[in-house]
């Protein structure tokens, strides 16, 4: 009897054992690009809901994370500090968005020694050394560019053809350093430069220099230009100064339509018009399109002062984060996800597919 | 003659006037978007919260001291107000109250320290400065905040400042209204200078604390109460912030202070103290934003408008040494 109750103590204790063995335990780093937009807050509420999912599925706490992020997207050297922090804390992955495109190359080849991968998001970490960073969860954000250029498009594809002259469109970009930013607001340029080359109009660029020097096909003289793009940038990603760049272009006489290709840029639009009160969606006015979302940007294009805006889906990119960042923990093939975009405007801002990507 | 008229603080407003309209000029000719009236209205709507901390730090900048506290606090009490009003469930005008009152309270804890505990003002406002740039993070989990905007109850306080009139044929017209409060704002705080005690014994402070000591004034008390007074306009300020830009962000702010600082120092106020006028700050703050919203009208952005202030601080500072103010 002694020697059965024995045995099976022990089976118990292996069992237990064997089953506390077969538990994954898993700590992610997350460092985003701040909390300043509340498209960044939309993306940490979706690494949270998903991570609380996964860890409701298997019944304990499988993933822990540290969410972090800099003060403002100028914080270069904040983030490098938090990118430290988190490659010191020896976490199973690091989901990483960098404000920089140069400062964190040798972090990353730290990274790379300790096999620590890394899974982008939103602009993830362009020219990150190859074997870095493992897979993205981003917008495409080139073809998000394009996508609010078609949107912009079919408003005032007859305004332009009616025109006596060239006619303005203008384009703030809160800088021309950020992967997702620049390629966006490239997307934008090429697009509208596509489109008017289907109606043999020529498209003058002209602005901030990083911008005019990557656009493809516009043309080189003025005199030439049926439109003419003009590309702004601020001095500080703030919405005060992109306030300025938009006052600057919504000041001039023969500005039909302006771009801002994110919250900030798009808030800094309506912050200069509150003091014009040129936008709307008549052809006798300004034709406005942001991008993102958040409650000033969603009250604007239900009262009509700006047309419309794309937006991303930052919940999705937070919860796909999540996803890669356990598959490549756990040693799983991965490879970049495309967590789309959309254009809305007030007619479709009701509307299940638009309203579960926006937020406040 | 020649000699007193030179070193008269009328003179250095006088000039800082001609500078100003030098400057607009400048800007007037040489671009046509300029010339609207929308530019001088959009001028006017950016310069409320940098006025407001820039009045209020006159106070603390006459007494010989400084406020580097500003800034960072302006963008707390704002966050603390919306944090009040979206997750308290607190009315605006209660957040507002509150806002302005946080102000007021470290306003009062950095006089404290200054007069009372005889702290370097530059580091109990330093201190002060981090301590809100911290808090405001903290409460709100380093999350923006909203005040209400457009479409949600209570956007009316945003009309305060920005007045949009919709003519029957639905134009828009922008009307500064905030331009109202802030001119009763200036004679208000002009007349407490120079013609109260409390403002009397600021510029005394500021040119012999001793001798107002001697003669049985509490200097502690008037010189708490000239940083409570800069802790109250930097209240005011945050309000003013938030009706201009309803979504706040942590992180901002930093830098306010030194504008304000500067617009104070243009102005004619002795950076030893003792002197100093509330209408020649005004116009050291409308010449910075002349130069913020114009320089962008001429292809030149931010940076240029920083080189160009701090030039234009550094003669006024130089005239002011010139001027001889203290040997005078």
């Amino acid at each position: 009897m002694k020697r059965a109750f024995s045995i099976l103590l022990v089976l118990t204790v292996l069992t237990v054992c064997a089953a506390a063995c077969a538990e994954e335990y898993y700590h992610f780093e997350i460092v985003s690009k701040g909390f300043q937009a509340t498209y960044w807050q939309a993306v940490q509420k979706g690494a949270r809901e998903e991570a609380d999912r996964l860890n409701r599925e298997a019944g304990y706490e499988m993933i822990t994370m540290n969410y972090t992020g800099p003060d403002s997207e100028a914080d270069i050297t904040q983030q490098v500090q938090q990118f430290t922090s988190a490659l010191n804390a020896n976490p199973s992955a690091i989901g990483f968005a960098a404000v920089d495109q140069n400062a964190f190359r040798d972090l990353l080849n730290d990274a790379i020694s300790r096999k620590i991968p890394i899974v982008g998001f939103d602009s993830g970490v362009p020219g990150a050394p190859e074997g870095a960073v493992y897979a993205n969860a981003s917008t495409d954000n080139y073809a998000a560019g394009a996508v609010a250029a078609d949107g912009m498009w079919q408003k005032i594809e007859k305004r332009i053809e009616q025109a006596d002259g060239p006619v303005r469109i203008g384009e703030v970009n809160q800088d021309a350093t950020g992967e997702s930013v620049t390629r966006r607001g490239l997307g934008f340029i090429d697009r509208i430069i596509a489109l008017a080359g289907e109606k043999d109009w020529k498209v003058f660029v002209t602005g901030n220099e990083y911008y005019v020097g990557n656009a493809n096909g516009a043309c080189a003289e003025e005199s030439e230009a049926k439109i003419i793009l003009e590309v702004r940038v601020p001095a500080q990603p703030t919405v005060e100064l992109c306030a300025n760049e938009a006052f600057v272009l919504l000041n001039k006489e023969d500005l039909i339509a302006v771009f801002g290709s994110n919250q900030p840029a798009a808030e800094g639009i309506i912050s200069a018009d509150d003091n014009l009160c040129v936008c709307g969606i008549t052809d006798a006015t300004v034709i406005a399109v942001g991008f993102d979302s958040g409650a000033t940007l969603k009250a604007v294009i239900q009262m009509g002062i700006m047309y419309g805006a794309v937006t991303q889906s930052p919940v999705d990119i937070g919860r796909k984060t999540i996803d890669l960042l356990l598959a490549c923990a756990r040693g799983e093939p991965v490879e970049d996800v495309d967590t789309g975009c959309a254009f809305y405007t007030i007619e479709n801002i009701d509307s299940e597919e638009i309203a579960q990507n926006l937020y406040d | 003659m020649k000699k007193t008229l030179i070193r008269s603080d009328a003179f250095q407003r006088l000039l800082l006037a001609l500078v100003i309209l030098a400057v607009y000029g400048f800007f007037y000719a040489l671009s046509p978007a300029f010339r609207r009236y929308t530019t001088m209205a959009y001028i006017c709507n950016n310069l409320y919260y940098i006025l407001l901390i820039a009045i209020g730090v006159t106070f603390p900048l006459i007494t010989g001291g400084t406020d580097l506290s500003m800034g960072t606090g302006l963008i707390c009490y704002s966050l603390i107000g919306s944090w009040l009003m979206r997750i308290c469930g607190w009315p605006l005008w209660t957040a507002m109250a509150a806002t302005i009152l946080m102000g007021v309270m470290i306003g009062t804890v950095n006089g404290f320290g200054i007069a009372r505990l005889d702290i370097p003002p530059f580091i109990m406002t330093l201190g002060t400065m981090m301590f809100c740039r911290g808090m405001g993070s903290i409460l709100t989990g380093g999350l923006s905040g909203t005040w209400p905007n457009y479409l949600e109850p209570g956007a009316g306080f945003r009309k305060a400042f920005r007045l949009i009139l919709t003519t029957e044929n639905g134009q828009r017209i922008p009307i500064p209204l905030g331009m109202v409060w802030m001119i009763l704002i200036l004679i208000l705080m002009s007349f407490v200078l120079h013609h109260t005690r409390f403002g009397r014994y600021v510029i005394s402070i500021g040119s012999n604390r001793e001798a107002l000591k001697l003669s049985g004034v509490n200097v502690v008390k008037w010189h708490i109460l000239a940083y409570a007074v800069c802790g109250l306009f930097t209240g005011l300020a945050a309000v003013a912030y938030a009706g201009t830009f309803s979504n706040i962000t942590p992180g901002e702010g930093a830098g306010f202070e030194l504008n304000a600082i500067g617009a104070v120092i243009i102005g004619g106020t002795a950076m030893s103290g003792g002197s100093g006028s509330v209408f020649g700050t005004f116009l050291g703050v409308l010449l910075i934003s002349v130069l913020q919203v114009g320089l962008p009208f001429i292809g030149l952005n931010a940076d240029w408008q920083l080189l160009i202030t701090g030039c234009i601080l550094l003669g006024a500072v130089a005239l002011d040494q010139i001027r001889g103010r203290k040997g005078a």
